[in-house]
């Protein structure tokens, strides 16, 4: 009978902490902004930065000392391409210069002389393509297209002036993005990203404001229901995980679906997969949270990582060519198994067999940070009595 | 000795003090850039990723597909790191995120290519990751147009035809490609010449923000406008400017790695100096505006952090502002790194004229204009406001 008194008071209290939490997050606008805001409403920024997905119609400067109809129609085609846009014919490679030095243009693409007459006389004939690299997707819309239609045109020019047989046809294909999107690629990233962020940005201030209000500078308020270590940690963490699921509901499915980013996994798998990479980081947090003091302090040391964190996670620099040092520091995050779980499973239809490495280890760290979380709470309650 | 120091002297002298024995500066100012210039240019030692994991699929298994996978093994950013029996096993593997490309051969290859009836060979990228998928792109496409190269060229041979004669069959119009300024195609060149200037712009602006806005919640605000001797203006000045001479530093650190030991491109160093210098000072004016318009620290704070990460995406730098909405195009001008960015390409990267930059330098110095707008707020708070939580 004790026994189940007792286990009766731990839960009722664990709700009670519950619900004090949830009431000193709403009463929070600092706390508010990194909950509901921010992950509200960055997912959208994101999105409509980059909503174009790709850049189209790059503008490029042409010098034409061939004067031949070979060359304009070249040009034409060029112009013709979704990805170039024909800027302007100028007579010389200075008069281009200045207009790519003026960001009129990001290429020029240069015919020299004797185009034409090596066509004719059945040589092969040069093009020369210069190209501003302060983009590198400049760089590659403007090859692509003076590719694509060089190609064209060559075929096109005299096909059977001598017989060498035919030679082999290729063709690629771009997986999970087709079109080489730019959102498609960063989108989901930043998006698993600013979750933990925003967790630990939050849990921190929340931290250390009890601290700050407590006289005692201490984390756990003189009030009989934190009486309990387990029920502490347990009736935070679901305070904090209430507020996620609608969160993440919002942020890595509705948003994909707003701004036409891939959206693949089903509601079931990303449910599934969702409550250890929640888990975890607000276990995280909530360790990282014990060490914080002052309120503002998570905002100066957390945030510049956000950056690094993205580039640890493997989605832009690929996971293989990361060193070894940085890959085993990669693992303490939470971030980079959720990036790489959350792409496969959202972009990539992969099941949750094919993430199991990276949802074990979101299991392993959710027990990891949950026990240091306990312990440290532990600590404190034993220094309170 | 003290009374001939001036106000802007003393506030920044006690600025000086409250620096040194604050470990919240000390990591925010000079470990935290530091550190991440440490782990960006490591991250990114090869310039280039080398040795992307692909999978073969090669259903031919003749001489010929045999030598095409040494071929695209022999390429600096390729490997193979496994041979799948089908297409669907590879694609798994593609799931699981060990390979980012599938190399595949089809039955007959070597047979039909012989014969003349155009096999086709196909190759497969995870555009997922753009980066790693773009570069395999590039290594599989070159190997196919070199194999598709390799069979005119033997029965071009054959038949006694010259090689050049046998070029112009298979690509009459050839493209000669000049990069200009960044020709290997380096992403840590492309990448890190403006993350890093974002972190400490990022840092910066949080700095100001913060060291202004613990005056207040500490109630210290009186002690600091005691020490500049009522005058906003010399509060400021005295607070900022031993900041300011410590980001330089850092900043010039950043630059003697970037420049000097790395050997980035680099056209007119005193100009991408005087832009370290527009951005310092910008991010901080910046920094006093957002106190200023919210008082409160962690408001302003926040402030700061969010104008700060997303002045990344906004410089334009991976995705060219160009491209994106006209009304965000516009936008992107109120954040000090899309000026810096461009200053960078111009000065930096591209050795342009420098009257190319004028604007932006220009641009940057209109953000110094900033603080005025906050003066008078920003003196009532420190006057009389006390501290919200």
């Amino acid at each position: 009978m004790k026994t189940i008194d007792y286990i009766k008071k731990a839960i009722g209290d664990m709700f009670r902490i519950w619900h004090d939490e949830l009431k000193q997050v709403f009463s929070d606008v600092g706390v508010i902004i990194f909950f509901l805001i921010v992950p509200l409403a960055y997912p959208v920024i994101y999105g409509l930065i980059y909503t174009t997905e790709t850049i189209r119609e790059v503008p490029m400067v042409v010098v034409d000392d061939s004067h031949s109809s070979l060359a304009r129609a070249f040009v034409r085609k060029v112009d013709g391409t979704p990805d170039a846009l024909i800027y302007s014919y100028v007579t010389n490679i200075d008069e281009a210069k200045a207009l790519v030095d003026s960001k009129k243009a990001y290429g020029v693409l240069y015919f020299p002389a004797d185009f034409s007459q090596k066509i004719n006389r059945g040589e092969q004939s040069t093009v020369s393509l210069f190209l501003d690299m302060s983009g590198l997707l400049y760089y590659k819309a403007l090859l692509l297209a003076v590719t694509e239609v060089s190609m064209d045109m060559g075929a096109t020019i005299n096909p059977t002036r001598i017989d060498t047989g035919a030679p082999i046809n290729y063709e690629s294909v771009s997986l999970y993005n087709p079109q080489n999107g730019f959102a498609s690629f960063l989108v989901p990233g930043i998006v698993v990203l600013a979750i933990q962020q925003t967790l630990l940005l939050g849990i921190g201030m929340l931290a250390a404001t009890t601290r700050e209000k407590n006289p005692s500078g201490r984390l756990i308020p003189p009030h009989s229901s934190y009486r309990g270590t387990l029920r502490i940690v347990l009736g935070k963490a679901l305070c904090y995980f209430a507020i996620y699921i609608f969160v993440s509901i919002w942020a890595l499915e509705i948003v994909p679906r707003i701004f036409n980013l891939p959206q693949i996994g089903s509601t079931g798998t990303l449910l599934l997969f969702k409550l250890p990479y929640l888990l975890a980081c607000i276990f995280l947090s909530m360790m990282v949270s014990t060490f914080i003091r002052g309120r503002e302090t998570p905002m100066m040391i957390l945030v510049f990582t956000s950056l690094p964190l993205l580039f640890l996670s493997g989605i832009s620099w690929p996971l293989a060519s990361i060193p070894d040092f940085w890959k085993y520091i990669s693992y303490i995050f939470p971030s980079s198994f959720g990036i790489q779980g959350y792409v496969k499973l959202n972009s990539m239809s992969a099941g949750l067999s094919e993430i199991a490495f990276e949802y074990q280890a979101l299991w392993i760290q959710t027990g990891i940070y949950f026990i240091i979380t306990y312990l440290i709470y532990r600590k404190e309650s034993i220094r309170k009595d | 000795m003290q009374q001939f120091k001036s106000p802007i002297l003393k506030v920044a002298i006690r600025e000086a003090k409250r620096l040194v024995s604050g470990k919240i500066y000390w990591f925010c100012m000079i470990i935290a850039p530091l550190l991440c210039m440490v782990f960006f240019l490591s991250l990114m030692k090869e310039g280039l990723p080398t040795n992307l994991p692909v999978a073969l699929v090669d259903i031919d298994n003749s001489t010929t597909s045999r030598s095409l996978a040494r071929q695209l093994d022999s390429f600096e950013g390729t490997e193979i790191i496994m041979h799948c029996s089908d297409f669907n096993e590879a694609k798994i593997e593609m799931q699981k995120g060990n390979i980012y490309g599938i190399f595949f051969i089809p039955r007959d290859f070597e047979q039909e290519a012989l014969s003349g009836n155009q096999p086709t060979l196909s190759y497969y990228t995870n555009g997922s990751y753009l980066i790693a998928g773009s570069l395999l792109f590039r290594d599989m496409k070159t190997v196919s147009t070199l194999a598709s190269g390799a069979v005119v060229l033997g029965t071009g041979r054959a038949k006694g035809y010259t090689d050049s004669q046998i070029m112009a069959q298979i690509q009459p119009i050839s493209i000669d490609t000049h990069p200009l300024g960044n020709p290997w195609l380096n992403y840590s060149v492309y990448l890190n010449n403006i993350i890093l200037p974002g972190i400490l712009a990022l840092l910066i602006m949080s700095v100001t923000v913060y060291s202004i806005g613990i005056e207040i919640k500490e109630h210290t605000r009186l002690d600091w406008l005691y020490a500049g001797k009522g005058s906003i203006v010399r509060c400021l000045i005295g607070k900022l400017l031993p900041q300011t001479l410590v980001f330089f530093a850092v900043g010039l650190i950043m630059y003697v790695v970037l420049y000097l030991v790395l050997q980035f491109p680099m056209g007119s160093f005193i100009a991408m100096v005087l832009a370290l210098i527009l951005l310092i000072l910008s991010s901080q004016a910046l920094g006093i505006f957002m106190i200023g318009i919210l008082p409160t620290l962690r408001l302003g704070l926040s402030f700061a952090c969010i104008w700060g990460m997303i002045a990344f995406s906004a410089s334009g730098f991976s995705f060219p502002v160009i491209a994106m909405h006209p009304a965000i195009q516009a936008l992107t001008n109120l954040f000090p790194l899309r000026h810096y960015f461009l200053i960078y390409v111009d000065q930096g990267l591209m050795s342009r004229d420098f009257v190319y930059s004028l604007p932006q330098y220009f641009a940057l110095a209109v953000f110094l204009i900033l603080p005025v707008f906050v003066l008078k707020t920003l003196k009532h708070t420190l006057l009389y406001d006390s501290y919200k939580p």
